[in-house]
């Protein structure tokens, strides 16, 4: 799926640390192949950031809520590091679509993002943060080597202090 | 234009304007308040005096986008000085603009804040350029920063504050392009 999804992108964009691939408001409606860096998706919660999502190299990142329904979008994409992303826009994604088989993977992928998204649910209303920090570790252990600390502390909800304190002991 | 195609446009030239803001992150304190000659700005002073625009427009926008009971058209129109005023902030060649003083930051002692500034009214600036989306572009009105007497639309006010941001972003470039390169401190 993401073999084929990568070779149909005619277009690369190069996003410098804290450079913006998506701002609040616009309407994105692109998957993004990340080639090599990492970005994070924000959203403001009054003026505070709150992470919601990480992608770093060979995942796919997109402004689902754009992409599934073409309008606007409250989400910030932002890369952490020098990010270089294929971009598969959604005509060319529709056309793949016409494939039984890409149909089918492409099913599969959003039924383990709905699961995902679930896990992330549970995790967010966890009210210990030990066990929130323990699930996060036990789903994505590669997150702790690609994401900075500082990130993965909000992706999390806490301090940068109680999510150190809790990767020593 | 349609009313949404110029939403959609304001905010990728302010996410450009932002990109192009973040990236002077990377420079050092010295080279950001470098000047080419003794009357002329530094990129600190040139973000400073968008910023001071911003610190006039931002609050004046809010609170007429919000007082507005206004419904959204279909379509913006462009007013007779609000599209002069907005097209003459872009930038070309040898055009020169007189700096109103209270606007002007030269020898403020500036420090790197400045930037963290910059991109916090765009992100201020992209929530009212939204909210926008539910108002009318045409029919509210915002007064300028040197007179009450002249109101422009808002659509009209959008793009005269971001072409504004353009012109000095371009500004920018030109001073790096000149300065020596050997005081770039790439991190």
């Amino acid at each position: 799926m993401i073999d084929s999804l990568r070779s149909l992108s005619e277009k690369t964009i190069t996003v410098n640390r804290n450079q913006y691939l998506k701002v609040a408001g616009s309407i994105d409606t692109n998957i993004y192949f990340i080639e090599s860096g990492s970005l994070r998706i924000f959203v403001l919660n009054d003026d505070d950031e709150q992470v919601i999502r990480f992608g770093y190299k060979e995942n796919l990142i997109v402004a689902l809520d754009s992409f599934l329904s073409n309008r606007p979008s409250g989400l910030f994409i932002q890369a952490i590091k020098k990010t270089v992303v294929r971009v598969i826009n959604k005509v060319q994604f529709n056309a793949l679509l016409k494939d039984e088989t890409v149909k089918e993977l492409w099913i599969k992928t959003l039924e383990n993002l709905i699961i995902q998204q679930h896990e992330r649910e549970i995790d967010l209303l966890t009210s210990s943060p030990k066990k929130r920090y323990e699930s996060v570790m036990k789903r994505s252990p590669k997150l702790f080597q690609e994401i900075p600390e500082k990130h993965i502390a909000n992706y999390l909800r806490m301090s940068a202090e109680t999510l150190s304190r809790l990767k020593k002991s | 234009m349609e009313s949404e195609k110029l939403i959609q446009t304001l905010i990728e030239q302010t996410r450009q304007n932002m990109n192009a803001v973040e990236n002077l992150k990377e420079l050092d304190t010295g080279y950001l308040n470098s000047r080419l000659s003794e009357n002329s700005w530094s990129i600190l002073e040139c973000i400073e005096h968008l910023n001071l625009y911003g610190d006039f427009y931002l609050p004046a926008l809010e609170k007429n986008i919000q007082k507005s009971t206004t419904i959204p058209s279909s379509d913006f129109n462009t007013g007779f000085l609000g599209n002069y005023f907005a097209n003459s902030m872009l930038p070309k060649p040898g055009s020169k603009m007189k700096t109103f003083k209270d606007k002007d930051p030269i020898y403020t002692d500036l420090n790197r804040a400045v930037i963290d500034n910059f991109i916090n009214q765009q992100i201020k600036l992209l929530k009212l350029i939204e909210l926008s989306r539910s108002k009318n572009l045409n029919s509210i009105r915002i007064p300028i920063s040197i007179t009450t007497l002249i109101k422009l639309k808002l659509g009209d006010t959008f793009r005269f504050l971001i072409n504004h941001n353009i012109r000095h972003i371009h500004q920018i470039e030109t001073i790096k392009s000149h300065l020596p390169q050997v005081l770039t401190h790439q991190i």
